[in-house]
């Protein structure tokens, strides 16, 4: 017993040097921005996640809590002269009551008419970015965004923001597994399984499916808002039906209904764009043609096939050490 | 006292009367069965009980309390709980996991205090997680509790099915062809094992079966429906001597 304990204990401290030491070895400005938008990344799909993955509510709208939650931030700073925290709490308001207006209409229809519904839902929000100049400032978008001060410290570089984001990253996800592992995560779960049986098993469904889609939307806002301070400027192009499928495929890729599939997919949506760039032209054919033998060739995902090649090697690792003994 | 108690219950669809003016009694502790030909309206009766459907005319009592118009989650609160005919487990889901779903209005941990109150929460998993495994081993499913639910044998998953319906604490079971695809040896262990529940967890049974050596062999009370009335009401002695049923079961003999 104390033995797993100590081996939980370990495994947590390397976790703690690598995450510490990624912002050191990294060489420039480049590739940190790459690591952030991989730490933004990864709570979006976390996002989806819950949502999709986890109560089975396939959302291709993702984009539009990300922009609200990215807006309120820019316009709580550069409006009202908020601090980070408030721009924060402010972005998470918003973002779980857009999650509400959703989650009503979308508590009717089900499968490929959630999908456009939610598509919609993501146009609409990108239109009124466009369109409500007094508020929005258009398609030339909020300029002038300050970085977070604490108590006289600035997260003003890539490398000292990179920790204030990993913070929301370690929290999401550990909140995420959290949940999971009580009554609403198993709710969720017997949403996505079966509504009906769902409902005849105690759960109020109506109140559960809105819930899924506030947490995501909190999600979202999060990722927003952390965006917005990172970068320093909004803009409605940012905030668009395409980076909805990224968002999508950042979970598809890692594995839907995996706590930790979405790091993975984070790091493989944002680093293989990246990593291609060298063909030129030719960089987003070869980009989808990847993505599509990933999901031909592991179908749920990359997250629960390497859980599987671990435990058969650990399995196999015993084998060998038993027959060693013998 | 009567747990359950169905008044002249009518259910229409448009201008088709499914159940006409049903009426129907479960006691407490009492296994009690609905039986009819197809069609006769038994799972539309089921339905309404459950609150997946609304009754059109006459009231459901249970408990002492009308639960018309309540929402399906709200009745399995007040303690109704079914299976289904066709097995409807979460199927991705662990067996142990089902069971704990079952809990879930047993239980109160929420998506905020699970951060304030993490000790609470933590110890009220474990008293479900324990209480589940109690269920488990009490239904001979313990060997399988990490199984995913939709890979064990069919039996197990009916009995499952029952383990999650029982984690809800119910006052009533409501079992929807319990027997249906099981062999005779495994249709005498249901009887058993549904005798058991009752005696063990307390409860009142309501069965709709097909299966009439089983219905005859454990009902304490039945009613029988066809085309949506009610046509007989007594014990098995009384049903299986009686003309309608007869008539209803195997037709008229016309000399």
């Amino acid at each position: 017993m104390a033995n797993t304990k100590n081996k939980k204990l370990l495994m947590i401290l390397i976790l703690a040097a690598i995450i510490i030491i990624i912002p050191v070895l990294t060489p420039n400005m480049y590739i940190m921005q790459i690591i952030n938008m991989i730490c933004i990344y990864i709570i979006l799909g976390t996002s989806i996640n819950v949502l999709t993955g986890f109560t089975g509510q396939l959302s291709l709208g993702q984009a539009a809590f990300f922009g609200i939650g990215a807006y309120t931030a820019a316009l709580l700073n550069t409006r009202a002269g908020l601090q980070f925290i408030p721009c924060m709490i402010g972005s998470v308001l918003l973002t779980a009551l857009f999650g509400v207006v959703l989650a009503v209409p979308a508590l009717k229809v089900k499968g490929s008419y959630l999908a456009l519904l939610t598509m919609g839902f993501g146009e609409v929000v990108r239109i009124v970015m466009i369109n409500w100049t007094p508020v929005t400032n258009g398609t030339a978008g909020i300029l002038g965004i300050e970085s977070p001060v604490f108590f006289g410290f600035a997260f003003d570089t890539l490398k000292k923001y990179y920790f204030l984001i990993m913070i929301f990253v370690i929290a999401g996800i550990v909140y995420q597994n959290v949940i999971l592992h009580t009554r609403t995560g198993r709710a969720l779960i017997a949403i996505r399984e079966d509504n009906e049986a769902a409902e005849l098993t105690g759960i109020n469904v109506t109140t559960y499916k809105i819930r899924a889609f506030v947490l995501s939307a909190v999600y979202c806002g999060v990722a927003g808002c952390l965006y917005a301070m990172m970068i320093k400027y909004v803009s409605p192009d940012t905030f668009t039906n395409n980076v909805s499928s990224v968002i999508l495929w950042t979970a598809i890729v890692g594995g839907f209904g995996t706590v930790l599939g979405p790091i993975l997919g984070g790091v493989i949506m944002q680093v293989l764009p990246e990593a291609l760039r060298f063909l030129g032209d030719w960089r987003l054919v070869v980009y989808g043609a990847i993505l599509l033998v990933v999901i031909l060739r592991f179908p749920g995902g990359l997250y629960p096939y390497i859980e599987k090649f671990i435990e058969n090697r650990k399995a196999k690792k015993e084998a060998a050490g038993a027959a060693g003994r013998g | 006292m009567a747990i359950l108690e169905l008044k002249d219950v009518t259910k229409k669809f448009g201008g088709l009367t499914a159940v006409d003016g049903v009426c129907l009694k479960v006691e407490e502790n009492q296994i009690c069965a609905l039986i009819g030909p197809n069609g006769a309206g038994k799972t539309t009766v089921f339905n309404m009980i459950t609150g997946a459907y609304q009754v059109s005319s006459g009231d459901v009592v249970f408990n002492g309390e009308s639960i018309c118009g309540k929402k399906s989650h709200e009745i399995v609160e007040r303690g109704i709980a079914r299976t289904f005919q066709n097995i409807r487990l979460f199927k991705s889901a662990t067996v142990l996991e089902n069971v704990m779903t079952g809990f879930h209005c047993k239980t109160k941990t929420g998506m905020i205090n699970v951060i304030f109150q993490p000790g609470k929460c933590r110890r009220e998993e474990e008293e479900t997680r324990q209480k589940s495994l109690e269920i488990l081993r009490f239904l001979g499913l313990e060997g399988v509790k990490d199984s995913e639910a939709g890979s064990i044998p069919y039996g197990h998953q009916r009995l499952l099915e029952i383990g999650r319906a029982l984690a809800t604490a119910p006052k009533l079971l409501l079992l929807d062809e319990p027997a249906a695809g099981m062999n005779s040896q495994e249709k005498k262990e249901l009887v058993e094992t549904i005798r058991k529940i009752r005696d063990t967890y307390h409860l009142a049974v309501l069965l709709v079966e097909h299966d009439m050596e089983l219905v005859m062999g454990i009902s304490e009370n039945i009613t029988v429906i066809n085309f949506g009335r009610r046509i007989a009401y007594g014990s098995a002695e009384e049903i299986q001597h009686n003309n309608d049923v007869i008539e209803a079961y195997l037709g008229r003999s016309d000399d």
